[in-house]
């Protein structure tokens, strides 16, 4: 592996997002308005809820209002970065392989898509965090970003294997839709985890950890130790898993 | 293959030139038999492979990091190669913006920025005008003195005596 050769790979990856001025303007104005519409759609009435990574008796008072913000603050870091990654794959599978065809070796190319990756997961998590904040004070600002980071780390590995393993466009959106609008943009709502059945199925999706993480963050002064250990433990076997695809689909034989 | 000769292969629509091409640069597994290849292979896809949001300057050096060359020799090859094609002045251009036969030239280009030993050509000319065309032929006859060896596929050959021997692939034998 060349340092040279992942340098170059990231300020091209990097030129390459940039230049999509519309997706750049989504990716600002998305989060904005999912948060917009909480702002106008949602009571102020408090609801005590159990977060299921903190001790049975603690209960968290707060209102339906802000809860929603921080649900929908994940959900949508979660959406962007997830179709940012398949994008980032998908779109240059072809090219990809010619370059390694070239000589690029396919974990250079996979190191710098990830690097760009890791940096706009910074950006969104960043400008998402404080945009919640301005909605409403979060507890613990920097601790809430650093879980907003946990579950684009998640969703992004995850996007990174669905664009490495799904040839057409729409099937990779589908499939990004289909798991993240079920766990990230529904059964890690607190209100609905709190009475949901089978809680265990909950548990396992992969925006539980980095979900927990961020609302005890933003709510509490407890440690959010477990989850965000959790998190990093989903985030590398994501990893693990789309570099092995990745990797399987890049190599060539000479 | 000898060095310096130019051969050409030609067989109708599914015959597996394509195929045969992609065992050649090493992205697909041969059922059988083995390829030796001496040197550096520079392989000019039949679909224009290459990122649509970079200029074609960008284009040359992503691909100058894959094939490992330094600065110095990237710069006199890149100005050779736009000055022998004609499309210096899309230098900062965006590829998706270019037009389809320059698109092409950059596609061939790529793959002689290292100076290969063994060239292969999927259907190189397609979309060029005929006086990138001429050029191109130009072009390989340089090639071909510096000792380069080109392999061209193709559906169709209109001069055959441009080419040292002409196999026709068919049932998957070359004959």
């Amino acid at each position: 592996m060349r340092y040279d050769r992942i340098r170059t790979g990231l300020i091209m990856v990097l030129r390459m997002l940039l230049r999509r001025r519309i997706a750049i303007i989504l990716l600002i104005v998305i989060p904005v308005v999912f948060l917009t519409v909480v702002e106008f759609t949602t009571s102020t009435r408090t609801l005590p809820f159990r977060l299921a990574s903190l001790d049975e008796e603690v209960f968290i008072e707060t209102s339906e209002k802000n809860i929603s913000f921080v649900f929908f603050a994940l959900a949508s870091a979660g959406f962007l970065v997830s179709f940012l990654a398949l994008n980032l794959i998908q779109k240059n599978n072809n090219v990809n392989r010619r370059l390694v065809i070239c000589g690029y070796h396919p974990n250079e190319i996979l190191i710098s898509s990830l690097a760009s990756l890791f940096l706009m997961i910074l950006l969104i998590a960043i400008f998402v965090g404080i945009l919640t904040n301005a909605f409403f004070n979060l507890e613990h600002l920097p601790m809430f970003i650093f879980g907003l980071v946990l579950i684009g780390v998640v969703y992004g590995c995850y996007g990174l294997a669905v664009g490495s393993l799904v040839k057409g466009e729409l099937e990779g959106i589908l499939f990004i839709v289909l798991l993240v609008n079920i766990d990230a943009g529904w059964l890690q709502n607190p209100l609905f985890y709190a009475e949901a059945q089978n809680k265990l199925i909950i548990r396992y999706l992969p925006a539980y950890f980095p979900s927990q993480a961020a609302i005890i963050s933003a709510f509490t002064d407890y440690s959010a130790g477990t989850a965000i250990w959790n998190s990093l433990l989903y985030g590398c076997t994501f990893l693990l898993l789309s570099m092995f695809i990745f990797f399987r689909k890049m190599r060539i034989r000479k | 293959m000898e060095p310096g000769s130019l051969k050409g292969i030609v067989g109708e629509n599914g015959a597996g030139k394509t195929t045969l091409m992609k065992i050649i640069v090493g992205r697909w597994k041969a059922d059988k038999g083995k390829i030796k290849v001496n040197g550096k292979i520079g392989y000019c896809p039949q679909k224009v492979l290459l990122f649509s949001h970079l200029t074609v300057d960008e284009n040359f050096r992503y691909f100058s990091a894959a094939y490992g060359i330094g600065k110095k020799n990237f710069l006199i090859n890149r100005d050779a190669l736009m000055e022998q094609f004609n499309f210096k002045a899309f230098r900062k251009e965006k590829f998706e913006n270019l037009s389809g036969g320059t698109q092409q030239k950059l596609n061939l280009s790529i793959a002689l920025l290292h100076q290969p030993d063994l060239l292969v050509l999927d259907e190189p000319y397609n979309g060029f005008d005929w006086d990138t065309y001429l050029r191109f032929w130009d072009y390989t006859g340089t090639l071909r003195k510096r000792g380069c060896t080109i392999l061209i596929v193709t559906h169709l050959v209109t001069e055959k005596e441009r080419f040292d021997t002409i196999y026709n692939l068919e049932n998957g034998y070359l004959t």
